[in-house]
């Protein structure tokens, strides 16, 4: 009877550490997560559709009802990530996730140099670069170092009512992401 | 012999039993940690952060979430009513009280599966049907005279500010704050959410 009391014991002690080490490889092995739902829809570098509506489900979950949303896998390894837009909308905002979905850096249209989204995404290595000699063409751009290699990047922008949405696509369509 | 086996089986199925399904149970049923609450709204802003817990990542993993940043905006629910009852799709509410600090906040009803409550189309006697948005953003809400905004929550058309929320089952309201100085800064625990009152169920 004793040893069974130990036994039961030692399957707790053994439950927490179980415990411990599942919620730790959850995000590294989940297969549902935004990253595997990404790239089965396509490749890095290309913009997705995340947003959903009436028709269709949502790519990923927690968006706005009154948001559209497009993602971007990026790769860092062989150059920065270059993300631009060409128009306004009445409020857009940007996350940077690394491949687990951890928000890295975010901000929004108020802090854009005229409203005009122009994000770099580099790493470390490559910002000491960018330090040496700032191309002029990323004078604008707000430049974001990060230690991942590899990561999401949501545009999320606000679609206040339908008249609004094809506007608000178009947006997110003219948003290029591409390695700079 | 086998009494040894039959010991170590017991020990390797509680921890690897156990441990698992402790693990389910507390990504479905508890709550992150830091949660900031306000009335009857929680959100947890580190979520949106790289300082966010590992009970809140592997969901968020799990779930294919991609949370708000805190330049973005912060996510408020509320899945009881101010007076501490659980929200239903059945019941009528009014969300009443003032304007939170933001550039403009959204309102919505979600479902047990976390999908918004969408309506059935409206369809006019002429023309295409004209499916409503299931949520409602502070630029189009009217406001009392002295700047509060009071939303009716319901199944069927309310006058004034009126969100959707029809059918049965649980919901919760979900309030989100866009580019907001709650999401970043420490003052967080003044900030006025407005209150959840119910008005009424059917019997």
């Amino acid at each position: 009877m004793r040893s069974l009391a130990y036994a039961l014991l030692l399957g707790l002690v053994g439950a927490a550490i179980v415990h411990i080490a599942v919620l730790l490889m959850v995000p590294a092995y989940s297969e549902r997560d935004a990253w595997s739902k990404l790239a089965a829809a396509a490749g890095p570098y290309s913009i997705v559709r995340v947003s959903g509506d009436e028709t269709v489900e949502p790519l990923v979950s927690g968006i706005d009802p009154l948001f559209e949303a497009a993602a971007c896998r990026f790769d860092l390894s062989e150059a920065p990530a270059r993300l631009a837009g060409r128009e306004t909308v009445p409020f857009w905002s940007v996350s940077v996730y690394d491949r687990a979905g951890v928000n890295l850096y975010s901000f929004n249209d108020r802090t854009a140099d005229q409203g005009l989204l122009d994000l770099l995404i580099v790493t470390p290595a490559q910002m000491l670069e960018l330090r040496k000699e700032l191309p002029a063409e990323y004078e604008r751009s707000v430049i974001v170092e990060t230690e991942a290699t590899e990561g999401i990047v949501v545009v999320r922008a606000f679609r206040p009512d339908a008249e609004w949405r094809a506007e608000v696509l178009r947006f997110l369509e003219g948003v290029t992401c591409r390695p700079a | 012999m086998l009494r040894a086996i039959f010991l170590t089986a017991v020990t390797l199925l509680v921890a690897v039993g156990g441990g698992a399904a402790s693990v389910w149970y507390a990504l479905d049923h508890v709550g992150g940690l830091g949660a900031l609450e306000i009335g009857a709204w929680t959100a947890y802003p580190a979520t949106g952060t790289a300082g966010v817990d590992p009970y809140s990542r592997a969901r968020a993993s799990r779930g294919a979430e991609l949370p708000l940043g805190p330049s973005e905006g912060l996510e408020f629910t509320a899945g009881r009513d101010d007076g501490g009852e659980p929200l239903r799709r059945e019941c009528d509410y009014v969300v009443e009280g003032p304007s939170p600090a933001a550039r403009f906040f959204t309102l919505h009803a979600e479902d047990a599966a976390g999908r918004p409550i969408r309506r059935a189309a409206w369809r006019p006697r002429s023309g295409e049907a004209r499916p409503r948005p299931p949520a409602l953003h502070s630029h189009e809400v009217l406001r009392e005279a002295d700047g509060r905004v009071v939303v009716a929550v319901s199944g069927m058309p309310r006058p004034g500010n009126w969100l959707y929320a029809g059918g049965s089952g649980p919901m919760t309201l979900v309030l989100a704050l866009y580019d907001t100085p709650v999401a970043s800064s420490a003052r967080v625990g003044e900030v006025g959410l407005p209150a959840i009152r119910r008005v009424g169920c059917p019997s």
